[in-house]
This record gives C-alpha cells, structure tokens and sequence, in this order.
C-alpha cells in the first residue's frame, strides 16, 4: 500500500473529478507526483471578480492531511485576503497553533475534516467577501474598505487579464 | 549546457598546460616536476579536477538517481552551502596540515555527503510516490550498500590512522563517517518499512510508530556521537565551531522525536483506555468512511465521547499533534468517557420536547384545581397542534418520534403528574434566551436514547452545514411560535380567572398554584407568560416573578403592554358577546369558557396562518 497521504489525495482526486463543483477544477500537474496540485478557480458570480479564471497551486505537505497544504495563485491577484506573492491567507489552512493574523479561532483552523474541496470553496466564498480584519494585502484591504469603486475596476482589470481582454485604463 | 563549456574550456587548459610543460621538458619526468612547480598550471589542474569530481559527481547521479526532482535539487543546493562554510570553518583549525590530500579529502566528503542527503530524499519520496519501480528499489538497494561500505571504509582507515600517527584530522573524518553511517542505517530501515508497506496489500497502521522509534533511536546514537566529539575536539584541538550547527539541529531533531514518541504513546494510552472500539453494529449504521483518510473502516476503529469513529491510526497520527476530535473540535482529554447509560433523561429531552413539557406542565399544574376542568383541555389540543407545525424541525432531530412523552398522549386534565418526569429538570439549552435573539441558544442537546439512533441520524444531529443551521434556526422559531401561544393561553388564563374571581373564590388559589410552578422551573426564561400573570395577578407573586421579568426589561416592558391590550380586547368582547360575563357559580362559567376556548383557537389559527 501507497502512503496514507498519497491514498488520501488520490482518493480526494477521484472525487473532484467524478463530482466537480461548479467553478473550481482541480487536480495533480502531474500523476507521478500527487503533492503538487493545479487548480482554477472561476470568480464567483456577482463580485467584482465575476469570470475571471484564476489559477492557483496547490502545495501539499508529507503528513498530508494531518497538516494544511499551501495554496498560491499563480496569477496577479489584488485582494485583502491573499499575499501580494500570491499566496492565500484564510484560517482553515492554517494549522491549530499558528496564526499569523492573531485573531483566529482554533475552532476555524485546519483539521483532516477539510479537504481540498472545502478550501477551493473557502477561497471562492473569500473572493466573494473579503475579510478585512486580516490584511494579507494590506493596500487592498484599506483600498476594499474606503474606496470599493477603485477595487472594483483593479479586479475587473485582473479578471480580463486572465482572460487576456484588453485592459479597462483611468 | 553552460557546464559543458565550463569542462570543455578546462579540459582545454588542462590540454594546454600539459602540452606546454611537455614541449618544454620533452620528458615525462621532469614536465611533471614542470607542473607541480608553476602555480599557474596547479591551478588549472586544481580546476580539472573539480571538474572531475562534478563530472563524477553527475554520473553517480544519473546512474542511482535519474532525474533529480526539483524539491530533492533545492534541498540538495540549500545543504551543500551549509556543508561548504563549514568546511571552510573547520580549515581554519586545521590550517597546519593544510595540503591538497587534506583539501581532496574534506571534498570527497562533501561529495559522499550530498549522495546520503539524496538518498535520505529518494527513500521519503517512496511513500509519496503512486509508482514504484523494480529500477527505483535496485538503485537505492546498491546505492545504500555502496555508501555503507564506504563510509565503513573511511571510519577503519582513520580509526587505524588515530591509533597508529595520533590525533590529526582523520579524527574528524572519522567522525564524519560515523554520522554518515547512522544515516545510511536509518535510510535503510526506512527503506526496509517502506517496502513492506508498499508490497502489503492493507495499510500497515504500525508503521509510523516504528519509524518514530527509528528516529528516537538514531537520534540518540547521532547525539551521542556528536556530544564526544566536541568533547575530544575540545581536549585536543580547540572548540570545533563548525560542529555546531549540525549539533544543534541534530538535538532539536532528537528533542522532537522524544515528544513526538511521548505524545504518541500518550495518545495510544488514551485511545486504549478511555475510548472504546467502535462495533461493527456502529461501523455498519453509519456511512462508514474515517474522515481523516478517506477510507472504509472494517475494524480497528474507535469511537469518540462525541461518537464520532475514525481509524485509530488515523486517530493515532492525529492525536500526536492535537488531543482534539477532527470533526467537532471537542477535547478529547477534557472529556470523560461517554456515559454507558441514560443517566439524566430529563435534560436531555430536546428542546422542542422540553418545550412541550414544560408548558403542558405549567398547564396541569395549572389544571389541578377543578373549575378549571374544561379550560384545560384547549391546551392539549394546542400542544397537539403544534408538531403539525414544525415539520422541519422534526426532521432535524430525528429522534423526537421516538421520544417516550409525545404531547399527544398527555392528558393535562386527567392525570397532571402522569407525563411530567418524576424528576423533570429545567431543560438546558432551552431557556434564558431574550425572544429577539434566538440564534444565541445553544444548539439542541441530543436525546438521551442514543443507542436507538443510527449512526446516519447522529451524523446529522451535529453536521455544521447550512441546511442543519436552518434546521436548529427553523427549531428555534418553532419554540418561540410554541411559546407565543403560551402567551395567548395564559392571557386567556387570566381572563377567565379574573372572571372566576367575580364568579367563585377558588381560582386565586389555582393561580398561586400557577405562580408557583413558574417559579419552580426559574430558568425557564418565558418572561411572556410570567408578565401576563404579573399583570393580571398584581398581587405578592410580583417579586416572585420578578427574575423573569428582569432578563429583559424592554422586552417585558413591550410584552405587558401587549398583554394588557389584548387583555382589555378579550374582556370587552367577551362582555359584548356573552352579554352576562358573570352572573353567580360554575355552571354559568362554563358558556365564557367555551367562548375564550373558540377565540382561542381561532388566534392560534391566525397566528399559524401568520407563520406561514
């Protein structure tokens, strides 16, 4: 028998792909190496970030799932929640005893209950509302909170270069 | 593509250099004494054959390894830098015998040591990887066993060396090889468990604890061996500084293997003792899929306080970091046991039962006194209604069929003690609630019964998904439309009691009966009906109602107004269309009884219609 992490993920595989949830596909770069996943997430309807396709990767950790992969957009993202790098900010992948925010509560924290659906999801539902109290990117957060026009056109400029429509200018 | 160039231009000058002392010297003799005495040619020379080693070094690599992935490649760069400053510390305390055999020496270590950092990568790499082939385990089987001997060969020849010229840096190549070998040791049992667990055809569950143990042990070795070595380093030479940072992570390492293995063995203790192996009854009832792994469970499982079952390797693994339940967060070492037995039926009677009881228990009580007979009966048919109503909420908690004291059945005139629980408490979780928040109820608390329930009812008994909060919200609403009725009922309660009090003098003793049992329940946060009693009553049962009224003064404030709207409403309709709302004794109360009963529930109706 495989690892139990690799059986874990193979089995999670299996399942996105027999029942994929709406706008989010996910699945290994490769099949030789089950720990290194690609994912596109399409922005949920009636945001800002309404079409836009945003590619991600997802980095999983040996324990897997005992403890939380990583996730990073590959694509230029402008939101309160993820790192200017690209890296995703939310609590349920983050493991009980670190925060780096410093207001989580464990009870939100990762636990071999999540799964790489329920993360996908979490990021769909966080690019639908942003939580500002944590600033991952701290200008997008101020920007999401006072000037939410300004974040509108930054986040439609980012959904068409995704999509490589010519840029909205002003 | 750029170090085929770089070798090409050295074999070059290396082809230049020796051409040259050739041509010069014509003799092979005297050209190389040519060589060894310019400096430029040894540099050139000393460049090829770095060249040669990385030309080597490639082959070796190609030859055990294949294709390196770029995690193994990072990890491998990120090392070598550490090893090569710390090579270069440890020349500067052996600066006397600092020749070229010294420098090929300390390089073929560094060389041997990025194949041991390999190998330690490649054999990790086997649990992760879905395909393994025979070529991936004839490399590792002949690498390892090629390192091995080796790394023996070096430890005897400076072993000989010490014992034979005396301490010199052959101490610290021995030592080298003696951590080298360690890890050649622990990367061959990881490889040994590896492969018995890739060729076995169920998971082997016992494997983490060995290669807990696998690590403990040779962290132990390597902590020892690192702890003599600074103290002869010490002794002979001066303090080895650059020994240190492996040291240090050497006794981190082995710090965390030991509470890795006392967290284990903590949490197997506790899986032993305190929670029992779920049955196959148990495993069968449910969807039976260990959420941690993703697997079925057949056997080895353990239940949870919280019966939540998961396998208990997984549980194992998972304990090690937190003594946590991975579903519902409980911990696991605050809890006790779970009881084998229903010991405290009456609190956990769910709260929409909890409901029902304590209103058909406040209205018995109520209902002691005989005149009061026939004004009972409404309640009942109330009550009966209300589990029309909420059929969600019946959903939610599948376990409120089963209950022994459905509403229907109790007979609140007949016999007032027959279905109150002899040692009925105030249900928790239900109460002290202000109306307009009911979100801040706690969630239902589970039936008492939980052997009747399958596992599949459990599971939806505590799922935290949207459609199970809508369910509780649903059941709340449910509760507070039950206890709205309440309200209108005691209303009506208090019309008809002030009409008695005109008609008979036994009433304001049933009412302090009533007052009573409002009181006798004092969580039971249902300021509504203990306001509208207050209101009417007027009397001494104010501060004894008091508590109720005080949880939220506006809210009582607003109720009591209310109540004595209606109140003036229903007496004024009851004097319009009963003409003679009080002529003398019992048998003329029966006619505005009957009315208060239709009205009654002619608003419940209303209210019902409202609802939806």
């Amino acid at each position: 028998m495989a690892g139990s992490a690799l059986r874990r993920l193979m089995a999670e595989y299996k399942q996105l792909t027999l029942n994929p949830p709406e706008g989010i596909i996910a699945g290994p770069k490769n099949e030789e190496n089950f720990f290194e996943w690609e994912a596109l997430i399409i922005g949920p309807e009636g945001t800002c970030f309404e079409g836009g396709v945003f590619p991600a990767k997802l980095t999983f950790p040996p324990d897997y799932p005992l403890s939380p992969p990583k996730m990073q957009f590959t694509c230029d993202m402008f939101h309160p929640n993820i790192y200017s790098d690209g890296r995703v900010c939310i609590s349920i992948l983050h493991a009980p005893g670190d925060d780096p925010m410093g207001y989580e509560s464990s009870a939100e924290r990762w636990s071999p209950v999540q799964s790489v659906e329920k993360i996908l999801l979490s990021v769909v539902s966080m690019l639908a509302e942003p939580n500002d109290e944590s600033g991952a990117n701290v200008d997008a957060a101020k920007m999401w909170r006072e000037n939410r026009e300004e974040f509108s056109r930054i986040a439609e400029n980012l959904v068409r270069k995704t999509l490589g429509i010519p840029q909205l200018l002003g | 593509m750029r170090f085929l160039g770089i070798s090409f231009v050295s074999f070059l000058l290396t082809a230049l250099v020796v051409a040259n002392a050739y041509y010069q010297k014509k003799q092979f003799y005297p050209s190389v004494v040519y060589i060894t005495k310019s400096n430029p040619s040894m540099a050139v020379i000393y460049i090829q054959a770095f060249i040669g080693v990385w030309i080597m070094g490639k082959l070796m690599r190609k030859i055990f390894f294949g294709q390196l992935r770029s995690t193994e490649f990072e990890h491998l760069m990120e090392r070598s830098w550490y090893a090569i400053t710390e090579t270069c510390l440890a020349f500067t305390v052996f600066r006397d015998d600092f020749t070229p055999k010294f420098v090929a020496l300390f390089t073929l270590l560094l060389f041997l040591k990025s194949f041991h950092w390999l190998a330690e990568d490649r054999v990790d790499y086997m649990e992760r990887s879905p395909v393994i082939s025979w070529l991936f385990h004839i490399r590792v089987l002949s690498l390892l066993l090629l390192l091995g001997a080796l790394d023996m060969h070096f430890i005897a020849h400076a072993y000989q060396s010490t014992v034979t010229k005396g301490a010199s840096v052959q101490l610290v190549f021995g030592f080298e090889y003696a951590v080298l070998i360690t890890v050649v040791i622990n990367i061959g049992i990881k490889y040994a468990l590896h492969s018995v667990d890739l060729n076995s055809e169920t998971p082997w569950d016992n494997k983490a604890v060995f290669l807990l143990y696998t690590e403990l042990v040779m962290g132990l070795i390597k902590v020892i061996l690192y702890v003599a070595f600074v103290a002869i380093m010490v002794r002979i030479y001066t303090l080895p500084l650059f020994a240190f940072r492996p040291m240090y992570y050497t006794i981190r390492n082995f710090k965390k293997a030991f509470s890795d293995v006392i967290l284990s063995r903590r949490a197997i203790h506790n899986m032993n003792t305190l929670y029992p192996d779920a049955t196959p009854e148990e495993l069968a009832a449910a969807d039976n899929v260990c959420i941690i792994c993703r697997e079925e469970m057949v056997t080895a499982s353990k239940k949870l306080p919280c019966n939540h079952i998961f396998h208990t390797s997984c549980l194992r693994s998972w304990f090690q970091r937190q003594q946590t339940c991975p579903t519902c967060r409980l911990n696991i070492l605050r809890t006790p046991a779970p009881p084998t037995n229903n010991n405290i039926p009456g609190a956990q009677v769910p709260p929409q039962n909890a409901a029902q009881n304590q209103f058909l228990n406040m209205f018995a009580a109520a209902g002691r006194p005989n005149p009061f007979h026939l004004f009972n009966q409404p309640p009942a048919a109330g009550v009966n209604a209300a589990p029309r109503q909420p059929p969600n909420a019946a959903g939610a908690q599948p376990q409120a069929p089963e209950q022994p004291q459905p509403a229907g059945t109790a007979q609140p005139g007949q016999g007032p003690n027959n279905h109150v629980p002899p040692n009925f408490m105030p249900p928790f979780g239900f109460p002290t609630f202000p109306f307009p928040m009911p979100f801040m109820a706690p969630p239902p608390m589970p039936p008492a019964n939980l052997t009747t329930l399958s596992e599949e009812e459990l599971r939806n008994l505590e799922g935290n998904e949207r459609q199970h909060i809508e369910a509780r919200i649903q059941c709340l609403r449910n509760i507070q439309t039950l206890l709205d009725a309440s309200v209108q009922m005691m209303q009506q309660y208090s019309v008809a009691a002030s009409i008695a009090t005109a008609s008979t003098n036994r009433p304001p003793q049933s009412e302090a009966n009533l007052a009573n049992n409002s009181t006798t329940s004092p969580n039971s946060a249902n300021p509504r009906p203990s306001t509208s009693a207050t209101e009417t009553t007027a009397n001494s049962q104010n501060d004894m109602n008091g508590a109720g009224v005080s949880n939220s003064e506006d809210e009582a404030a607003k109720v009591a107004t209310s109540s004595k709207s209606s109140l003036m409403v229903a007496e004024e309709r009851d004097s319009g269309e009963t003409g003679v709302p009080s002529t003398s004794n019992g048998n003329s109360t029966l006619s505005p009884e009957e009315v208060i009963r239709r009205r009654r529930l002619q608003r419940f109706l209303q209210q019902e219609q409202e609802q939806h």
